[in-house]
């Protein structure tokens, strides 16, 4: 494995602390997914972030704030662990190719092992644990959740992420103008919209929304001046990339419509994200 | 060590937290319950000293259980003690908030879509609140007094180092230089090994 680059490392301290953004955040992660070295520093500098975390006086929160956390319980699956990721290879989308020389090298991490089922007793996990410390874990760096969401999909959730949108999924993850943003959905769940102007494509996750049956769908939208244009259905769990070009400075909206989605919004947007 | 610490392992014959992870990432309920028993005063502490808002840091809190109820499985004690996790995935949530309150406020979403973001807090009002408030610990006070304004400012109000540089009408680099020499002097002081 190969030293990771000095300047890079020198940023550890400021990862831990989430005081990187933009450009240097992104790069940061790139290396991090690759550098097992920089993992244990930043390991390291996470312990001391919790020591200053745990400077902060404790406080109990509202009672129903623990009823609310439970009932949302039945509509959030939980993950397996991180070595049963599909996406696990290193994958450039052909269009990423554009940019070589700044394009940064594809998030990599070695040979997936098997998926495994869901969550199983406590020495399973432990064996688990130990095999996937060979594995890029990337579980206690929160702040690449998008990553963990963008790869655990392809394991049993639903939409059209076949390996083609994967791929499309993994070079929006990977493009150097990547940039996401989560917002709350009105009515319960979260919505991370990434995006890439390079590539003209951006992508949905959508995490914990209320289910709607079968009478209803959600439906994106890309927005500009025009007005509305529909951009495709997604699940409740679920993720997408959008259909239709993208260009920076378009909203994209979610809204819920009749089942099979409609040509124009007929409700008011739950999620909109000004890219 | 310090998660460790405060783990509060074999107290009373009660289950470590370690345990409750494992039995939570088994989808088991109950342990979930008790693990949120035992570590919700602490983050929600912690996101309700960065966010300040009440009503935000509860939001951000029950996201972040639910977060440890989707991602108990990833959970790895080799890196780490579980509360140290748990403090690292609230502090990011919100983080994430304060910055995508401090974007919606700066952006003006097109008419016809209704802004849906938490609406932007004055930040220079939360600022002062924090520095007011502000409890360091020994270790801390072994800093300087530039190190741990810039420690402070990263990671009890969420801002990134270019964040801190415009704040503080500094050079990025020396705010760099700040925060890391701060953090390589805590992690020596606190006895963290990496």
């Amino acid at each position: 494995m190969t030293e990771p680059d000095e300047e890079l490392r020198a940023l550890a301290a400021a990862y831990a602390l989430d005081a990187l953004d933009g450009e240097e955040l992104r790069r940061f992660e790139a290396e991090l997914a690759r550098s097992p070295e920089l993992r244990a520093e930043v390991d390291g500098f996470r312990a001391v972030a919790a020591g200053l975390g745990a400077e902060a006086p404790e406080l109990a929160p509202p009672p129903s704030l623990k009823a609310g956390l439970f009932a949302r319980l039945d509509e959030t699956p939980q993950l397996p662990p991180v070595d049963a990721e599909p996406l696990a290879e290193p994958t450039a989308f052909p269009a990423s190719a554009s940019e070589p020389d700044t394009a940064p090298e594809p998030v990599a991490a070695p040979e997936p092992a098997a998926p495994e089922p869901d969550a199983g007793p406590v020495d399973e996990l432990a064996a688990r644990r130990r095999r996937r410390r060979l594995v890029t874990t990337l579980a206690a760096a929160a702040s690449v959740a998008i990553l963990a969401i963008g790869v655990a999909i392809g394991i049993g959730w639903s939409g059209p992420n076949g390996w083609g949108a994967q791929r499309e999924l993994a070079a929006l993850e990977a493009a150097p103008d990547a940039q996401r943003q989560t917002v709350e959905v009105s009515g319960g769940g979260e919505v991370t919209v990434l995006w890439s102007a390079e590539l003209g494509r951006s992508a949905v996750m959508a995490n914990g929304l209320p289910e709607l049956g079968s009478t209803h769908d959600y439906e994106l939208w890309y927005i500009d001046e025009a007005g509305p244009a529909p951009a495709g259905l997604v699940g409740a769990n679920s993720w997408r990339v959008l259909e239709g070009d993208f260009v920076d400075g378009m909203v994209v909206g979610l809204t819920v419509e009749p089942a099979g989605g409609s040509e124009q919004p007929t409700t008011e947007p739950i999620a909109a994200v000004q890219t | 060590m310090l998660g460790r610490v405060s783990d509060g392992e074999g107290s009373s014959g009660e289950p470590s937290i370690d345990v409750l992870f494992a039995r939570t990432a088994g989808g088991d309920r109950a342990a979930f319950g008790e693990l949120y028993d035992r570590t919700a005063p602490r983050v929600f502490g912690l996101v309700r000293r960065i966010l300040v808002d009440a009503a935000q840091a509860e939001e951000v809190t029950q996201d972040v259980f639910l977060e440890v109820w989707q991602q108990a499985a990833r959970f790895d004690a080799s890196r780490g003690a579980a509360v140290a996790w748990l403090l690292t995935i609230a502090h990011r949530r919100a983080v994430d908030r304060v910055r995508s309150a401090q974007a919606s406020a700066e952006r003006d979403l097109r008419a016809g879509i209704r802004e849906l973001a938490t609406p932007a807090e004055d930040v220079e009002e939360r600022v002062e609140l924090s520095v007011e408030h502000e409890r360091v610990s020994a270790a801390l006070g072994e800093l300087s007094e530039a190190q741990r304004t810039a420690l402070a400012m990263a990671y009890y109000e969420g801002k990134s180092q270019s964040e801190i540089a415009d704040a503080l009408e500094l050079p990025l680099g020396t705010v760099k230089t700040r925060l890391r020499d701060g953090m390589i002097r805590l992690r020596h002081l606190l006895g963290v090994t990496s």
